[in-house]
């Protein structure tokens, strides 16, 4: 099932059945995965009874999966430190972590438990592991370089520490990392699983420091329809202006890493990802009168509908232009500072991935909830840091609180018989490392895993 | 490690199967063994409870907080065995979280008790009776502890018992959140594996050698971050440790949960 490492768009969109066809239990109707079918955009809404627990998204190709893949229901962002005192260390880290994401993206039987021991896999999922459309994003953050000598002279370029924005109110037990794990799947029993699949296979290379789950609503199916963007939780359609993540030109200039990118050779492939925990003060946005609220996002609440087009569809793109005073759509509305929509901040582009998160009720008795944001670019200075430096003391503020996250840069994707950060490893010591001295493959059959 | 084949697997069980039987037989010498170990600990707990237990009654606070750490020490390293006296661990070794009205609960008994009033309120006062009650609690678990037939299972799933304490409770620092003598607790945890697992070591090394091995190199990485904070007799407090240090003692004592979890399966017990 080797793909071609160049096809980036749809690539990983892989009917299931061939990879499971040693797994009993399992039908093996080929089920092309139904985002090809009308979702376009990464933050299309799901829509229920089109996506299948045999849905499979392949770990292989050009750049890792998980980042234009289109959005599925749940997702988790994990963070981790690293323990690697050396390159042998870290590859190591890199090919386990390559078995476990082989192997949980492809699914497949788990290995059969001795009644005395441990099971070797949580069971969450039953004795088969469906694909589910899982994919596992990995990312690094700047402390793994900064704190190592012999890797700190091949950070990204832009790759940085997240430092405090205005409106911040970072929690330290919530930020940063040395390596994050983005988890997304149909289902959120498959992220956690895969979470705790991975914590129990590579206990003495990683130690857990957040994590946080999220999901979008699932919207039914109304044939014929327009696909919608999934509501955040302040009721809001997001992700409805995103760029194109099926316009791969347009995705080579804003989210991966290239040639011309000015960055080490190794990262070509790559994606920068800031990561934020923002907090919702959703009983205070519940109280807020609707016009107030469509003024502070620039949109029609409902449908979408930019402001000067209050009767257009959320895929009406606003005319600023022709409203300098801010009449129509507020000068400071979360849009529009986002995206004044000028030549210059055309290279300002993110791709946004978010999730919606639910934790329980804060001490003060409000409801903790908010938006797990992920953003992609290929630079994160011109990307995110600068949009949200535009979104500083933006009337929303009073309404959100981001309180954590972190800043990571999501390695190259990996071929069929390679492991993810292959050429990060390959540019410390250039001659010890070939990928083809100890591959780890997913041919014939996907690995079922064990532990050692 | 790659997949062994569903065959080797099943080759695999039939013949711990076989283990099981001899393997109940050469526990025998390791259990008594370990039951003059955990006599030793509880005899030394009981001695350094009434020194304890009367520098709080004298009202000397400064004794009585220098005493507090190294007299649980005993008390950590036995913790698989004193838990099966489910009602003197409350006792003696339950945190504030337990009850309901936390630390003003006057339910809240045992070390963490005095703990809290010794650091939190720098005094001895009314601590009388929560004292008394330790050496009492102390001294019946001697008295138990000695007329215990020691569960095979027990002692031997006892060692990975001690790593989940120290990853559930002691790596956060919440379990001596007043003192912050945490790093003795550890000591004491560590020392309590480490003692199963040499008891173990000749019925598991021919085996799985691999296993003693990394089993070991964890045990050393803790020993060579801890001997960093050691103080005198005993340790600093644990806010001194770095976070790249909490971090590798984390990673360590996770592998060793996991390790230790199989030890029961592959010495055959259930
Ligand atoms: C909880 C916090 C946030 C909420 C509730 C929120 C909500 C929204 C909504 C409802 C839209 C309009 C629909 C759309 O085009 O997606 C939008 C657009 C956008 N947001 Fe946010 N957002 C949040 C945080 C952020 C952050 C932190 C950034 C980046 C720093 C950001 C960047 C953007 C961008 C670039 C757009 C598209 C603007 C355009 O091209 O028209 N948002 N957001």
């Amino acid at each position: 099932m080797a793909e071609t490492p160049l096809s980036t768009t749809r690539r990983g969109l892989l009917a299931g059945a061939a990879a499971l066809a040693a797994a009993p239990g399992l039908a093996l109707a080929a089920t092309e995965q139904t985002t090809s079918a009308g979702q376009r955009h990464v933050t299309d809404a799901p829509i229920a009874d089109t996506t299948n627990s045999r849905d499979m998204v392949s770990p292989h190709g050009a750049h890792q999966a998980g980042i234009v893949t289109p959005r599925p229901a749940n997702g988790i962002v994990a963070a981790f430190h690293v323990l690697a005192n050396d390159a042998a260390d870290l590859e190591a880290l890199f090919r386990r972590l390559t078995e476990r994401i082989v192997f949980l993206t492809h699914g497949g039987p788990v290995p059969d438990a001795d009644p005395k021991l441990p099971p070797p896999d949580s069971g969450i999922l039953g004795p088969v592991v469906p694909p589910d459309a899982l994919t596992i994003t990995v990312g690094l953050g700047s402390s793994l370089f900064e704190d190592r000598p012999w890797l700190a002279a091949l950070k990204p370029r832009v790759l940085q520490r997240m430092v405090k924005f205005h409106n911040d109110a970072l929690i330290a037990d919530l930020c940063h990392g040395d390596l994050m794990l983005q988890f997304c799947a149909n289902t959120q029993d498959t992220c956690v699983h895969a979470l705790r699949d991975v914590v129990k296979n590579l206990p003495g290379q990683m130690v857990l420091k957040w994590a946080q789950a999220g999901n979008v609503p699932v919207l039914p199916q109304r044939p014929g329809a327009a696909p919608e963007s999934a509501r955040n939780l302040l009721g809001f359609r997001d992700g409805s202006a995103n760029p194109d993540s099926a316009d791969e030109e347009l995705m080579r200039r804003l989210v991966w890493v290239g040639p011309e990118s000015d960055e080490p050779d190794w990262a070509t492939g790559g994606s920068y990802a800031a990561v934020r925990i923002i907090r919702n003060l959703v009983e205070r946005w519940d109280r807020t009168p609707l016009g107030e609220q469509e003024r502070i996002m620039g949109r029609m609440k409902m449908s979408g509908a930019p402001l000067d087009q209050p009767d257009a569809t959320e895929a009406q793109v606003p005319d600023f232009a022709t409203d300098p005073d801010g009449t129509r759509t507020p000068l400071d509305a979360h849009i529009r500072l986002a995206n004044p929509r000028t030549p210059a901040t055309e290279a300002n582009l993110i791709l946004r991935r978010p999730f919606n998160y639910v934790n329980g009720v804060l001490k003060n008795g409000q409801l903790d909830q908010g938006l797990l944001f992920i953003a992609w670019q290929a630079d994160l200075d011109r990307g995110f840091i600068t949009v949200q430096k535009r979104l500083d003391k933006e009337p929303l503020e009073e309404y959100i609180r981001p309180v954590g996250g972190g800043y990571f840069f999501a390695l190259p994707g990996f071929a069929d018989g390679d492991y993810v950060g292959s050429t990060l490893i390959a540019a410390i010591s250039p001659t010890s490392q070939t990928t083809s001295s100890q591959p780890v493959s997913s041919d014939p059959a996907p690995d079922p895993g064990t532990k050692p | 490690m790659r997949l062994m084949t569903f065959a080797a697997a099943g080759a695999l069980l039939a013949a711990q199967a076989a283990h099981a039987q001899e393997a109940t037989l050469d526990l025998v010498e390791p259990i008594s063994e370990y039951k003059i170990y955990v006599s030793e600990n509880v005899d030394t707990l009981v001695k350094n409870t009434t020194e304890f237990v009367a520098a709080v009654k004298a009202g000397d606070v400064e004794k009585a907080k220098s005493l507090f750490a190294p007299t649980r020490l005993n008390y950590e390293a036995i913790e698989p065995i004193a838990e099966l006296f489910s009602d003197l661990d409350v006792s003696i070794d339950s945190r504030a979280d337990d009850y309901e009205k936390a630390e003003a609960d006057p339910a809240f008994p045992g070390f963490h008790r005095i703990e809290y009033g010794l650091w939190e309120k720098n005094s001895t006062e009314g601590l009388d009776p929560v004292a008394d009650k330790l050496l009492a609690d102390v001294q019946d678990l001697q008295g138990r502890i000695e007329s215990l037939t020691f569960p095979p299972e027990v002692v031997v799933g006892g060692a990975a018992v001690l790593m989940e304490e120290v990853a559930a409770t002691k790596i956060s620092g919440e379990e001596d959140r007043y003192s912050h003598t945490d790093l003795w607790d550890f000591r004491g945890n560590f020392d309590g594996a480490q003692k199963i697992v040499e008891l173990m070591r000749p019925l598991v090394i021919d085996r799985d050698p691999d296993f003693i091995k990394t089993v070991d190199e964890n045990f050393a990485t803790i020993d060579t971050i801890l001997s960093k904070y050691q103080s005198g007799e005993g340790y600093v407090t644990y806010d001194n440790l770095t976070e790249a240090d909490r971090v590798v003692l984390a990673a360590a004592v996770n592998t060793l949960a996991e390790d230790l979890s199989t030890l029961r399966g592959k010495l055959g017990l259930d």
